[in-house]
């Protein structure tokens, strides 16, 4: 008699059984954590299974490139069908993998190679899960996408296997978190290996293998814009938003996408608005890569702080030099942290402004063109109207049209767009190439970037739309069309129509905001070249030899 | 922290690069002396571009003002580098060479007139190729002429540069006047690249393009004269510096046997680095200045 056993019939533990069988296969190549670079390829046949679900780092800044161009060279026999999960498809041996049947199926968030994901698509090639934002995609790891094998990519690694991942530490945290801590496998390539490290980024317990690459990790500078290339009307722009957005609602904090339209509005700030005596007053805390057009404006005291994603090729120094400003370890190097500065951007910000390959007549947008696939990267993120928001600031109080302590503030999300793309390509349309693209994809919805409910405002060359004060669906797509130019959805726009907008204030051209057209000079410009951003930065800056004419 | 928030002076300056041709060559002359010669709304324009589809313009993309600086008669031509990269077509070069002709027409006459070229410029226009070769050889040859009076300064402010066939025009000029923008050699970076491999000239590093072509590497060696700021006012008075101290004693392109010595004298037979060349040319200069002494 007694109690009887319940037999055992499952096993709790088989995921950390099963990286302890894959990792003992290849523990004979390793000395403690470290793998000789030669041994990779070898590695990863042991390491990886077929149909694991492998998350490779790359987004649009850095890129594990060596493990990435070493998964490549697998022999596709035996690793198939691996399920990827990358959030920026840019390198092109990301497709490689999927043309050597290695990879068959993709869940992402933004596709630089846009062309090429659509044309596999089309060709049965390769299979994509869903197109996400970033932190939506990093939420999954968490979720039902957890990882089998994650690649990611380090500055340096110390002998037990400890990571410095410095200013550019963006996604590898949280990719490195998801597979440590659920029986994944984690492997880093590093640029170096070194005695000791500046300071410690990621812990040697989260790690399984680290291999020293050929070279030093890809690196995009996509976050720097020359000023010699902004033109008269995208200041013209920037003018309009300073006094019509940031002026008229207070916007405290912000993020900026990488257009040019905003990198003027950046480089406005020393010169026209302190003109207007705006210092202090707007744009003091931002959520935002340090993008070298911004020196200016951080010289001549108008930012307090700068959080980011990644850092930017070539403004190391100038960061380390400026720790009251950006976020810098105890060594002296920055450390971002791409979801931590999309939580800020979605959360805590008053504005967002960013740009957009179409526009429809509701304000929908989209990068996504007939025959790319390109995605939503973070702008969908940030350019929205978080309703998780409960903390109030005046500008985000500002948009209130209803003062019912029952109605919430909203937050700024503006889209900044030229009314012609180039030449005779209107960037309002009646209707998104995102439409028949994610119908032609099989895509459940249309891959919309940011909806139009969630713009509060429109800014052209023509002028801004002040669309949350709109009443009903008819008058805000009126007052879309006022300020579409002569694109398909600005000739609906009637003059009549049109003055009656303004006159209530729901659109205003420049003149009705105090900006002079004939004033949108580039000699408004607190930098105008490269050179004169490194002036500013005091020779801190440097730019990429790209960037460079001298 | 400190704040500063006074505007640099650098930011403030009157870029000459951002200036377009017509700006520039006003932003050189006593203001109020100038007229333009043959401008825009005389209508001579290139009639072989729109054959191929591309839009002409107005002036041909060349700017001819004829007045003083700083009292000095002189006509300022100016190719908008904006337009077709400021290449040389058929309207474009006859603008150039009847400006300058009439410029030594009236030096002859005893009013001597000088000649400020503003080069922007890729060199021929590929859609008017002979026309545009033939218009260098005659460039060249009013410039000869002209030389003999009064100097003739070219000035190379970027970002185009100045490449191909204009590269021998500046040549001969008696003063070149560049900024560290500027650009100068006879074929470019791109065309270097096409005809000898990426092994012998990576187009895309614009790190290397500048140290062997850029400003500083160019007055450097001393085949231009002097490294100006991009500033407008800097640039006018190193112009009216050149004009003033009026023709060289001798003019660089007569000087064939220093350059072909100093040719000569290189070792080819390893890779010579811009920074070091500069140095050996210069030790080999003055050692030749030294000898004929």
């Amino acid at each position: 008699m007694g109690v009887q056993a319940i037999p055992v019939t499952r096993s709790w533990s088989t995921r950390h059984a099963e990286k302890k069988r894959r990792i003992e296969a290849v523990r004979s190549w390793m000395d403690g954590p470290i793998l000789q670079a030669d041994r990779i390829l070898d590695a990863m046949h042991l390491l990886i299974q077929a149909g694991d679900r492998i998350v490779i780092e790359g987004d649009n800044q850095k890129q594990a490139d060596f493990l990435s161009r070493s998964l490549a060279k697998a022999d596709p026999k035996k690793l198939h069908d691996l399920h990827l999960i990358i959030s920026s498809i840019s390198r092109p041996e990301h497709l490689t993998l999927f043309e050597l049947g290695i990879a068959k199926k993709i869940d992402f968030a933004f596709a630089a190679l846009g062309l090429r994901v659509a044309q596999l698509l089309e060709d049965g090639v390769l299979e994509i899960g869903a197109i996400h934002t970033y932190v939506e995609l990093y939420a999954r790891l968490f979720l039902d996408l957890t990882p089998n094998v994650v690649l990611v990519c380090a500055e340096e690694a110390d002998k037990g296997g400890n990571l410095y991942t410095g200013p550019n530490t963006e996604d590898t945290p949280v990719i490195v978190e998801s597979a440590a801590f659920h029986d994944g496998i984690v492997i880093v390539q590093v640029n170096r290996i070194v005695d000791k490290l500046p300071r410690v980024d990621i812990p040697s317990s989260w790690i399984d293998v680290v291999v020293e690459s050929d070279r030093p990790y890809a690196i995009e500078p996509l976050f720097t814009r020359d000023p010699r290339k902004i033109t008269d009307l995208q200041i013209l722009m920037g003018m309009m938003v300073i006094r019509g957005v940031y002026e008229r609602h207070q916007v405290h904090s912000l993020n900026h996408g990488i257009g040019f339209a905003t990198a003027a509005i950046e480089l406005l700030l020393p010169t026209y608005g302190e003109s207007l005596g705006l210092s202090g007053k707007i744009c003091e805390h931002w959520a935002i890569n340090p993008h070298p057009t911004l020196i200016p404006a951080i010289e001549s005291g108008w930012i307090k702080t700068i959080h980011c994603f990644g850092s930017e090729v070539g403004m190391s120094d100038y960061i380390r030099a400026r720790p009251d400003i950006f976020f810098n370890g105890s060594d002296g190097s920055m450390r971002s942290n791409r979801v931590l500065c999309q939580l800020v951007g979605q959360y805590a910000i008053d504005a967002f402004i960013g740009s957009t390959l179409q526009l429809d007549g509701d304000a929908n947008s989209s990068t996504v063109t007939a025959g790319r696939i390109t995605g939503h990267g973070g702008a969908a993120n940030m350019g929205h109207d978080p309703h998780g928001r409960r903390h109030a600031s005046p500008a985000w109080l500002d948009l209130k049209t209803d003062p019912s302590p029952m109605v919430r503030g909203r937050k700024i999300v503006v889209q900044a767009v030229e009314t012609f793309v180039k030449g005779d390509t209107p960037a309002f349309v009646e209707t998104l190439d995102a439409v028949q693209v994610g119908r032609k994809a099989g895509m459940p919805i249309a891959p919309v970037m940011i909806y139009g409910e969630d713009v509060s405002h429109v800014v052209t060359e023509e002028g801004i739309a002040y669309l949350y004060k709109t009443e009903g669906i008819e008058e805000r797509r009126r007052a879309i069309a006022a300020v579409a130019g002569i694109s398909p959805i600005g000739l609906r726009a009637k003059p009549e129509e049109t003055a009656a907008l303004r006159r209530r204030g729901i659109v205003a051209y420049p003149e009705d905001i105090g900006v002079q057209r004939l004033s949108a000079k580039r000699s408004l410009l607190a930098a105008r070249s490269m050179e004169d951003l490194v002036a500013w930065s005091g020779d801190l800056y440097k730019p990429p030899a790209r960037f460079r004419s001298w | 922290m400190s704040v500063a928030t006074v505007i640099p002076a650098f930011v403030t300056r009157e870029s000459f690069i951002e200036l377009e041709a017509r700006d520039r060559a006003q932003a050189l002359m006593d203001p109020g002396s100038w007229r333009e010669l043959v401008g825009p709304f005389d209508r001579i324009e290139s009639p072989w571009l729109p054959m191929q589809s591309i839009a002409p313009q107005s002036d041909d993309g060349c700017v001819v003002l004829k007045g003083t600086i700083a009292g000095q008669a002189t006509v300022v031509i100016a190719l908008e580098g904006g337009f077709q990269a400021g290449s040389i077509g058929e309207v474009s070069g006859a603008k150039m060479t009847a400006a300058l002709d009439l410029a030594t027409h009236d030096s002859e006459n005893g009013r001597k007139t000088a000649a400020v070229l503003l080069l922007e410029t890729g060199g021929v226009r590929l859609q008017e190729a002979n026309l545009g070769l033939a218009a260098i050889a005659e460039v060249m040859a009013s410039i000869f002429a002209l030389r003999q009076h009064a100097p003739v300064v070219t000035v190379i402010a970027g970002t185009v540069g100045c490449f191909g066939g204009m590269s021998l025009v500046a040549g001969i000029s008696s003063y070149i006047l560049m900024t560290r923008e500027a650009r100068l050699g006879l074929n470019g970076a791109e065309v270097i690249e096409q005809e000898s491999g990426i092994e012998e000239f990576d187009s895309s590093d614009r790190a290397l393009i500048w140290a062997v072509f850029g400003g500083e590497q160019r007055v450097g060696m001393g085949v231009a004269d002097e490294l100006l700021q991009d500033d407008a006012k800097e640039i006018a008075a190193a112009v009216q510096r050149c004009l003033k101290v009026g023709l060289p004693v001798v003019h660089r392109s007569q000087q064939i046997d220093l350059y072909r010595d100093g040719i000569a004298a290189l070792d080819t037979s390893q890779q010579i680095e811009p920074l070091t060349l500069r140095k050996n040319w210069n030790n080999k200069q003055a050692k030749t200045k030294e000898g004929s002494a």
